[in-house]
């Protein structure tokens, strides 16, 4: 099984913002996906899971063989897709339990055995906040409420080890961590991942590729991969910088997701 | 779940679904508001004189009052058309076995029996005007606390009655309470002594039943000094029951945002699906094409021309009146509601319209789909490992020919083919051709009853599609002469939905189709058992002289054969379809979801009275979902005196308005005021709704929480007061609303009041409007979380406050009636 994006352009109100990306990822790998900020990655995230705010003006997206540009968000996520939110958005009055549940039980619906029982279900909860060095009062808060970044973060990765998708998409995962809370959250990706987990490592920074270690790493740049290679990719732009791509270096400015929050220092 | 059919005429006067008819009831009285009607209000109830006066006087007040500014809309009710009293049985039942059946029936219908069940035997239930049923619990007895209907505390405690009632809300008080104070009926009377703890809560149970009638029950709670009680009222969701739609087994499986044909013949996409559960009538549409029969409520409309505006000559010897075809022609259908049809009128079959030719469709192909249609089969075979197609002719020298011809068909495509003859007499045609096997499969179909054409195909346009069928018809097809050389095709097959589909494409071309359906059955052949499919068989007449149906553009005017009634209960669907406003149900066009309930606005008014003595508690909840026609008017207060706590938790749901701010007199000092109100307003409905605290003592505390939600272009409101008067030092209070608001077309507004007569007041006041964002459903729906589901889960959590005050049982169903509204909008 395997996730094909295919010469994909992707707009906002009219504006271009990804020019025709072609990226695989087969069940079973890491792919890190680096870019400066504005190059689009958070587009591709969002297009990936289906935000109805970015339209996809030519191009496909392929699970399995079969295009999902027109199934709705949370069907994609029943085919297995999954997206870790840059910024995960705050829910008041429902407990991240009742959430975890209800998502748990709408992503395995294509199963005909009966949802687990909450007692059961708690427990299956219970090993994997383990995994993220999580307490278990965690269950009992209001979803992404009054969390810090780092509980976010790794509620995010929760709510993945709870889903267990076929694809994860993790967007900017590592930014706003301090290193334990980053080598915690890495560890997690690391266990989750495995023949049965391909995932799309979206970063800015280099840093996390030392905990999670990608097959592939790609150059998202104004819109386009431009480069596709191995871990010395990597290596490379974290001594050379985004520069040496276009002999051009970008400003950190104008994308979508700094209009909505400050970038986060490190 | 049928349970009985009949045939019915075009008329029948009989009322349908939940609504019982009022002609049980043993006491109508008339329509009107007087003094007359007041009298005998007060006469038929054996009360004392005090209270007819009471009665009249709130009478003349509400005739001389003008209708408040800040309620308009009670200027357009007309108070005259309603019936002001209903009794449902002469006396008032004391166990379940003296309660009428017919009332059963409906207490069944919400649920009652089972909700006794669960609460032990604590139910004061109002239907209509009166209390039928009321038990008391064996251990509240004991106790001492006094629970039993308004009527029968006034002739049982008439001294306390006289010293209570209308002392916490007076005639006088508003227009609507001077109103309530003339004409109410029925309600509560509860009474808990000294130091007594009632745990148990209270059940009242009630819905409006009839059409317009005014339910106005009056409700008294006395908690005598350090007692506390517990009060619940609830209304099941009563739209759930009186709504409509329709049902058609495919209509489940339809999802918003998927296509559907309406009325034009063009494609339009559902934005809404509606399901409710509907007990009632069904009444079965069976039109000159017996297949294409069709159920629905009476109250849909269907497009339809009546019989009688097109007929030329009366109706005679039983026969229907002719009908015709220039009128015909020339009518213009409109919607009328199913229950109005009648036999003989004509609905409205329609074309789609669509087309899209596809170059991948040749002739040949087109034939050998044809072929396969009638004829083929693709089956696996184990030992060659192979895919294998064959088609099956019979013995005869007509079919030898075609087979002969097949196989060169598919020869002339470069695929191999050969005719063999299986069972030493019958010619078949077999390929192993993966292009031709995957082509049949695509636009075809697999299995006989299983077969349908594909969509790629039914947009062809219909040259290409009649090439399939004339083919199709040489093989499963048979045409004969009747008299008068009209020529008759007839076809048969085991697939539903190919019979349609072949009838559809007969009607791209002009010609109308019939088909029946022979049911399926066991049957002998040659000592063999065997077992028959249901058979759909079409068939059409080239010369359309001896059929009534008569086309106009891409419509045909099929006449009705029969109706059918049936009971029906069980879930019931509709769709709301943008722009086109109708959809296709069998072929046939009806209109998209229509207003539900009744047409004329029913009134309900009720007053709650509460005194809390010093150091008691009273805690009243209610949990309401009127039926979207309604005027909800209700004034709450209580009386908190010395130590004593007062709390009201309320959720509306329903109604057409509400009106609706329970307050709290705080008259003693360290007196409390709990106040939860929280609402729903989706379509076409106000929830004017808050609370009152006034702070007459010192040291005396208030909260005031709201929370309302707006769908739909739904409209809610906070109006809410808060009165610190001078010598109420040290008052504190907290006032919190908070409104969410679901779409672009919702709206809210806030009216708080603040009278603050004293300087060292601590009052908090907070309020905020938010809106559920693009991006909080999309988090939610990346989790696998449908819309609704979605959306849903923002509003649990948002009236969260509430619904953790509510027993589980209550809660749940909360929780039930918030999702129901979410992802398939009731009413």
């Amino acid at each position: 099984m395997k996730l094909e994006i295919k010469d994909l352009h992707v707009s906002i109100d009219g504006k271009e913002i990804l020019k025709g990306v072609d990226l695989t990822v087969n069940q079973g790998e890491i792919h890190a996906l680096m870019g400066p900020n504005g190059s689009g990655k958070s587009t591709l995230a969002y297009t990936l899971l289906g935000h109805p705010k970015y339209q996809v003006t030519k191009g496909d997206i392929l699970l399995d063989g079969e295009s999902i540009l027109k199934v709705a968000p949370d069907k994609r996520a029943r085919k297995g897709l999954f997206l870790a939110f840059q910024y995960p958005v705050a829910v008041q009055g429902v407990t991240m339990f009742s959430f975890l549940r209800a998502a748990y039980n709408a992503s395995h619906t294509t199963n005909p055995k009966e949802p687990p029982t909450i007692f059961d279900f708690r427990e299956a909860v219970a090993e994997k906040l383990k995994l993220l060095q999580m307490d278990e009062s965690f269950l009992n808060r209001y979803l992404n409420e009054g969390f810090s970044g780092g509980e976010k973060k790794r509620a995010e990765i929760l709510q993945m080890a709870i889903m267990d998708p076929k694809f994860a998409v993790l967007d900017e995962t590592d930014s706003g961590l301090d290193i334990d809370a980053l080598r915690i959250v890495a560890e997690g990706v690391t266990k989750l991942s495995g023949p049965n987990l391909g995932v799309l490592l979206i970063t800015h920074y280099q840093r996390i590729l030392k905990y999670v270690k990608p097959q592939f790493v790609h150059v998202l740049y104004e819109g386009k991969v431009l480069a596709s290679g191995g871990e010395e990719l990597s290596r490379k732009l974290e001594e050379q910088g985004y520069g040496w791509i276009k002999g051009y270096t970008p400003e950190p400015t104008d994308t979508e997701e700094l209009a909505q929050k400050p970038a986060q220092s490190i | 779940m049928a349970t009985k059919t009949e045939t019915v005429a075009d008329d029948y006067k009989e009322k349908y679904g939940f609504s019982d008819s009022t002609a049980d009831y043993v006491v109508r009285g008339t329509r009107g508001l007087n003094e007359d009607v007041v009298k005998e209000i007060s006469r038929l109830r054996d009360e004392p004189v005090w209270m007819e006066e009471l009665r009249l006087k709130a009478l003349r007040h509400f005739l001389s009052m003008r209708t408040p500014s800040w309620a308009p809309e009670l200027g357009l009710i007309d108070y005259q058309s309603f019936y002001y009293y209903a009794r449902s049985t002469a006396k008032s039942a004391d166990s379940w076995d003296q309660v009428p059946e017919y009332i059963k029936k409906t207490y069944d219908k919400l649920g009652v029996t089972e909700a006794e069940q669960k609460f032990l035997s604590g139910v004061g239930a109002i239907y209509e005007s009166d209390s039928v049923y009321h038990s008391i619990q064996k251990e509240l007895e004991k106790q001492g606390v006094v629970f039993t209907d308004t009527v029968t505390a006034m002739k049982e405690y008439p001294d306390i009655m006289k010293k209570y009632f209308g002392t916490v809300v007076p005639y006088n008080d508003n227009f609507i309470a001077a109103l309530q104070t003339a004409v109410w009926s029925a309600g509560s009377f509860v009474l808990v002594p000294e130091g007594v703890k009632v745990q148990m809560p209270l059940q009242a149970y009630f819905r409006i039943n009839a059409k317009n009638m005014g339910q106005f029950e009056r409700t008294l709670i006395i908690a005598e000094p350090h007692s506390e009680v517990n009060y619940i009222e609830g209304c099941l969701p009563a739209d759930e029951l009186v709504s409509k739609g329709y049902t058609l087994e495919p209509i489940l499986a339809i999802d918003t945002r998927e296509d559907v044909v309406a009325e034009s013949g063009k494609i339009a996409s559902v934005t809404k699906k509606f399901i409710h559960p509907y007990e009632g009538v069904m009444l079965t549409i069976v039109p000159q094409s017996r297949g294409n029969s069709f159920r629905l409520t009476p109250e849909h409309p269907v497009l339809a021309i009546k019989r009688s505006t097109v007929a030329i000559r009366k109706s005679r010897n039983g026969w229907l009146p002719e009908a015709s075809t220039a009128k015909l022609l020339a009518a213009i259908p409109e919607y009328v509601d199913a229950g109005q049809l009648a036999v003989g009128d004509f609905l409205v079959y329609v074309v789609p319209t669509e087309v899209s030719d596809n170059s991948s469709f040749t002739e040949t192909t087109l034939r050998i789909l044809g072929l396969y249609l009638a004829e083929g089969s693709i089956s696996f075979n184990k030992r060659l490992n192979l895919d294998v197609l064959a088609f099956s002719f019979g013995k005869s020298r007509k079919e030898k020919e075609l087979a002969y011809e097949l196989r060169d068909l598919i020869r002339s495509l470069g695929e191999k083919a050969s005719v063999s003859r299986s069972r030493g007499t019958y010619y078949t045609v077999v390929t192993y051709s993966k292009k031709l096997i995957d082509l049949c499969a695509t636009h075809c179909g697999i299995g006989a009853a299983t077969k349908a054409l594909s969509e790629v195909f039914m947009q062809l346009p219909t040259e290409k599609q009649m090439v399939l069928l004339v083919n199709y018809l040489k093989g499963d097809g048979n045409r004969y002469l009747k008299t008068h050389d009209s020529l008759m095709v007839r076809a048969s097959t085991a697939s539903r939905t190919l019979a349609f589909q072949i009838q559809e494409v007969l009607a791209r071309s002009r010609i109308f189709a019939n088909f029946s359906v022979r049911k399926g059955s066991k049957d002998k052949i040659k000592g063999r058992e065997i077992t028959r499919k249901d058979q759909y068989i079409i068939q059409y007449t080239e010369s359309p002289r001896w059929s009534e149906v008569r086309s106009r553009g891409n419509h045909f005017f099929v006449p009705i054969k029969r109706i059918d009634r049936q009971d029906f209960k069980d879930l019931v669907y509709n769709l709301e379809v943008e722009r086109e406003n109708s959809y296709l149900v069998k072929g046939f066009a009806v209109h998209n979801c229509t207003a539900p309930v009744y047409s004329s606005q029913s009134l309900h008014s009720a007053i709650v009275e509460m005194i809390a003595k010093k150091g008691s508690l009273i805690k009243y909840t209610t949990l309401q979902n009127w039926s979207k026609d309604v005027l909800n008017l209700v004034t709450k207060r209580a009386h908190a005196h010395e130590d004593a706590t007062v709390s009201w938790v309320d959720f509306n749901g329903g109604s057409k308005l509400t009106r609706k701010y329970p307050s709290v007199y705080l008259l003693g000092p360290r007196a409390k005021a709990d106040i939860i109100s929280v609402a729903y307003a989706g379509s076409g409905q106000t929830q004017d709704t808050g609370g009152k605290a006034i702070h007459l003592a010192p040291d005396t505390t208030s909260k005031i929480i709201s929370r309302s939600v707006s769908k739909d272009g739904g409209h809610t409101a906070y109006r809410g007061l808060l009165h610190i008067a001078k010598g109420a030092r040290n008052a504190k209070s907290t006032v919190r609303c908070d409104a969410l608001l679901l779409d672009d077309r919702s709206t809210t507004a806030t009216y708080p009041y603040m009278e603050i007569q004293e300087d060292d007041a601590t009052v908090t006041h907070e309020a905020s409007v938010g809106k559920v964002g693009e991006d909080q459903l999309f988090y939610l729906m990346s989790r696998g979380l449908s819309e609704g589901d979605a959306l849903s889960m923002v509003v649990n959590g948002f009236m969260e406050p509430f619904a953790k005050e509510l027993p589980m049982t209550y809660a749940v169903e909360l929780n039930r009636l918030l999702a129901l509204e979410m992802t398939n909008s009731v009413g």
